[in-house]
């Protein structure tokens, strides 16, 4: 062991000095020589005779040189900077090669290293929990098995009871997702925020920046004393000042003002509530403004409201844990009829917050991945078409005594070096991507503000620019590696051709990247298609000329009907506002409030799982007008229809179709809670629009007046004569000068909120067009090279044949077929690898399945028509080809 | 490093035809017997004891002496310095260091043992 350490030490030393020691060993040599001469001398040799006989019992003087040269240090570190010279030289010898080589590899590796950022930023950096690996989300599901509309929390007494009894984990905490606002005069500031229980923070393993946590005596009833702010929030809106620790902030519908206690560490995201996805400003994705102290209220121990987490023991497994939470709740739900019907369905968190990264980022990641084999598949080609035309120096190489190894890492080498430049580039491109993608993505990829263009953007790139270079220098230094030198030293043919079988190669390379192309293309144009069905469908209500805006009147209970009375009149009174209605639950914002009813005609629920869940609408009079909603049954909205009325709703067509199959719903009643209240009468039933998810048939929905449902967070909703950005300014002055509290924000027209919602669909659809696109360029070139080379490798053949009488027609269709044999069947091949690969983009596609007859046909038409215009330019050149040259090659 | 001489031998029994691997082993062991009991030599006068006591049997290129010797440096079994030779040329004087003692102690102990063994196998092949 030491020993080897000695050896290798020296070795490294032998790094440096190394002509020193040379010289040194040469003069060593020359005395041991000298003083054998001399001794073979004084034996009575003849001195001419006494030298040649000292040099023959000394042995090869050079070898022994170059042998003591490689054991003095490693082997091969000379060879390599040698090699690397050489690769230089020879690159810097044919700059136009180099630089199509290195563009060509740039581009492939300029989009994958992109991607592949997203996916560090996005699935790979771990949140900033303290082993993160242990957690456990436990949402809930239903005992039979059937899904729910909305997923329902747990109860308290249950997770307290999980909390002390289950050995398997080390805690369990409930939290909420909770909105509200900061309020200042000069507009007040919405915030995101969480309720944690008093063991959120240890179960999860968060520090606070500054200031501290919350003590026990923060968690009780009533009043919030104290809350904690995001570090992001913290810089945003208190400009990262440390002095608030301490201090009391505003936040509105809270009687008492808060003291902020501290600031969390950066970086904290929201856990899912599922209960609350459907609240406006519920981003999953954001980091938590602030965070409130929640204590189970003793009179509420069975009130299903709460998101619950846990912390699995070091050792123990998921499954252990899923076993003895179940069998406790089972034990839970047999005592209690309220807990009846659900059981806790373990899910790591990580899996859970990369749900939605995962989705998008992994087909596209397979599609750069797709480009950058493409790219390789061009470099190969143009490597080993170089090393068909330096194949006479190879040869000669060989013939000179360099290794084959030494040729083979000659070969490699200067594909590395090709690939280190084109992986610069590409490091250029994927900085300049990962910008773009930042502007273009944020709604379709989850925590795109993590993403940085960095490090990770350069190692990635350089790491698969090596990886790279492997691909493409791989079969070229293979062929260089079989070369037999006598071959071809005997042969001394024309540069520049190949034979049959580099032709064969070629082609095959070629197919295979018209193989990839295609199944990009497939997938590219399946979400073409998909958009354009989306287009298609009919929504229901007009999307153009509406702006949207979230307005929330801060104040005070009193405030609230007045603020949106006369918000409303001074709105509506604008130039060029034709509609102004307030409105909860506008189309594809997300917002959906899930209540709980009873339906006249209904059987009662037998179990808790059994009630009837709906998504709830709130709207003033002009909403349904404004929309062109219109409307098929019974009376739209009144004025009048405020707290002093009877309570009224308006159903669509979805649910009358559901509840009301043979008859309609006008007239009908609806209760939340029990049916004993007087219950609320439906007067009206409005047209079906896809409000959720354009891509989803309508489903059942009720609408209230928004006069008696008195919704806190809602939108304005304006429909202009003219472009809606227009009267932006002119209506936040109006709402200003009803209440300069109000917080206005989320200004959008509904269009922009439309496209949103497609977000990740036309980001993918963007994404794959582009590198379609980029690998349709690289393997037309690539196709165009191939039978360029061939052309030119075929010229004796051809001229032989135009002198034997073949026509020019003959000719051009010769080398056509080729072309068109090597097209159809990458298409072909293509076509196969799409059918196998287009499956995973079955999540985005629409009214398209993955294997679309028409898609599969049109690209592939497509692909060989513009492949064949490729080959246009090498078969005219094919059929111009003189029969003189058949002779003058002679 | 005790079983250098050993995987020498084992590899050279198995590739009988690569007999320099075995001359290497041992010739690192000559010189460093040599050095131990002649002192401080240069290449050529380790090469002159070496061809005087193989009495012909063995035949080296002498160059491969100063392989063993780069070898043997890079253990730190031994160590060089510039010096002067008898006829007042410059040389470079190979000496023992105190770990090329203990290797030479260990080798030659290893050595008997092996021929040894390899002796009785052979003498008990000639009785049968």
């Amino acid at each position: 062991m030491t020993s080897s350490i000695f050896r290798l030490m020296s070795r490294v030393r032998g790094l440096f000095g190394r002509k020193e020691a040379d010289s040194e060993f040469d003069r060593e040599m020359q005395t041991h020589l000298q003083l054998l001469t001399e001794q073979f001398i004084r034996q009575g040799m003849d001195p001419k005779d006494a030298w040649s006989a000292a040099r023959r019992q000394f042995g090869n003087t050079t070898l022994l040189r170059q042998r003591q040269r490689e054991s003095r240090t490693f082997l091969s570190f000379p060879n390599i900077l040698q090699d690397l010279r050489y690769g230089f030289r020879m690159l810097w010898k044919s700059p136009a090669f180099s630089v199509i080589a290195a563009l060509t590899l740039a581009l492939g590796i300029g989009a994958t290293s992109a991607v592949f950022s997203l996916i560090q930023g996005v699935l790979l950096t771990p949140p900033p929990y303290q082993k993160p690996q242990q957690l456990m989300l436990i949402p809930s599901v239903r005992t039979d098995g059937r899904k729910t509309d909305s997923t329902r929390g747990w109860a308290a007494q249950q997770w307290l009871e999980w909390n002390e009894k289950v050995g398997a984990f080390q805690g369990i905490a409930g939290y909420g997702w909770t909105f509200n606002f900061l309020v200042r005069n000069d507009g007040s500031q919405s915030m995101q925020g969480m309720e944690v229980s008093k063991e959120y923070f240890r179960v999860m393993g968060l520090k606070t920046a500054f200031g501290h946590g919350f003590d026990d005596s923060d968690f009780g009833q009533g009043h919030v004393k104290s809350i904690l702010l995001g570090y992001e929030f913290w810089q945003r809106a208190f400009g990262g000042d440390k002095q608030i620790i301490g201090k009391t902030v505003r936040i509105s519908r809270w009687d008492s003002s808060p003291v902020v206690v501290g600031v969390m560490e950066p970086g904290v995201r929201f856990l899912p509530s599922p209960g609350a996805a459907k609240e406006p400003n519920y981003d999953v994705n954001a980091t938590v403004d602030i965070w409130v102290p929640a204590d189970p209220d003793p009179k509420n121990m069975k009130d299903p409201g709460w998101y619950v987490v846990g912390r699995l023991r070091d050792e123990v497994t998921p499954q252990r844990g899923q076993q003895e939470l179940a069998a406790l709740t089972a034990s839970e739900a047999s005592a209690e009829k309220d807990f009846e019907g659900f059981s806790p369905q373990l899910e790591p968190l990580t899996d859970e917050m990369n749900r939605d990264g995962r989705r998008i980022l992994l087909p596209l990641l397979g599609a750069s991945v797709l480009v950058l084999l493409i790219a390789c598949g061009n470099a190969a080609a143009l490597l080993l078409v170089r090393g068909l035309q330096r194949q006479q120096e190879y040869a000669v190489r060989i013939a000179m005594g360099t290794g084959r190894i030494g040729l083979l890492r000659q070969v490699l080498t200067e594909g590395l070096i090709l690939a280190i430049f084109g992986g610069t580039l590409g490091v250029g491109l994927a900085v300049f991507a990962v910008h773009l993608f930042k502007v273009v993505a944020g709604h379709a990829v989850p925590r795109l503000d993590a993403v940085t263009a960095g490090w990770a953007v350069l190692g990635w790139g350089l790491g698969l620019a090596v990886l790279a270079a492997f691909i493409a220098g791989a079969i070229p230094a293979l062929r260089a590696f079989r070369l037999n030198p006598m071959e071809v030293l005997k042969d001394g043919g024309p540069r520049g051709t190949a034979g049959i079988g580099e032709r064969r190669l070629l082609h095959g390379v070629a197919m295979l990247q018209i193989s990839l192309t295609l199944a990009l293309l497939v997938g590219a144009g399946l979400l073409i298609r998909t958009m354009v069905k989306i287009a298609e469908v009919s929504s229901g209500y007009n999307t153009s000329r509406i702006l949207t805006m979230s307005v929330t009147e801060v104040q005070d209970q009193a405030a609230w009907g007045p603020f949106h009375r006369h918000a409303l009149e001074r709105v509506a009174a604008i130039p060029g506002v034709q509609y102004a209605a307030f409105a909860w639950g506008v189309p594809l914002t997300g917002n959906n409030w899930h209540g709980t009813m009873d339906i006249e005609g209904q059987p009662p629920p037998a179990k808790e799982s059994d009630k009837i869940e709906l998504p709830m609408r709130a709207a003033t009079p002009d909403y349904f007008k404004l929309m062109g909603l219109p409307l098929t049954d019974g009376r739209e909205f009144r004025q009048t229809d405020d707290d002093k009325a009877p309570s009224v709703a308006i159903v669509n067509q979805a649910f009358t179709h559901r509840y009301f199959p043979n008859s309609n719903s006008v007239g009908r009643k609806i209760w939340f809670g029990s049916r004993d209240k007087p219950g609320i009468q439906i007067v009206g039933e409005i047209a079906n629009g896809r409000t959720d998810d354009l891509t989803q048939e309508p489903l059942p929905e009720v609408y209230l007046p928004l006069w008696q449902a008195h919704a806190f967070s809602k939108h304005l909703v304006v429909r202009t004569t003219a472009d809606p950005r227009t009267v932006v300014v002119a209506v936040e002055r109006e709402l200003r000068a009803v209440d300069p509290t109000a917080a206005i924000e989320n200004v959008k027209t509904l269009e922009q909120i439309r496209d949103e919602s497609l977000a990740s669909r036309t980001f993918a659809m963007h994404l794959l067009t582009g590198f379609s696109v980029l690998g349709s360029v690289l393997t037309l070139v690539g196709i165009y090279g191939v039978i360029s080379l061939s052309v030119a490798s075929r010229r004796r053949e051809l001229a032989i044949r135009s002198a034997v009488g073949a026509q020019q027609s003959d000719i051009r269709r010769l080398i056509f077929g080729e072309g068109f044999r090597l097209i159809v069947g990458g298409v072909l091949g293509g076509i196969a690898l799409a059918v196998v690969l287009s499956g995973v983009l079955r999540s985005f596609l629409f009214e398209v399945q993955p294997s679309d007859p028409a898609t599969f046909i049109v690209v592939g038409a497509l692909f060989v028509g513009v492949g064949l215009l490729a080959c246009w330019a090498p078969v005219r050149r094919a059929g111009k080809v003189d029969p003189l040259e058949a002779l003058r090659y002679e | 490093m005790s079983s250098d001489i050993f995987f020498a031998m084992a590899k050279g029994a198995i590739l009988s035809a690569d007999k320099s691997e075995v001359l290497q082993g041992t010739l690192d062991m000559m010189i460093l017997k040599t050095l131990h009991v002649l002192g401080p030599q240069h290449g050529f006068g380790i090469a002159r004891r070496i061809e005087q006591v193989s009495e012909d049997v063995l035949t080296l290129n002498e160059g491969t002496v100063y392989t063993s010797l780069l070898r043997l440096q890079q253990q730190g079994w031994i160590e060089s310095e510039w010096g002067t030779s008898e006829n007042n040329r410059k040389a470079r004087f190979y000496s023992i260091t105190r770990r090329g003692r203990t290797q030479l102690t260990v080798e030659t102990e290893n050595w008997e043992r092996i021929s040894g063994v390899i002796g009785r196998v052979l003498r008990l092949e000639a009785e049968k």
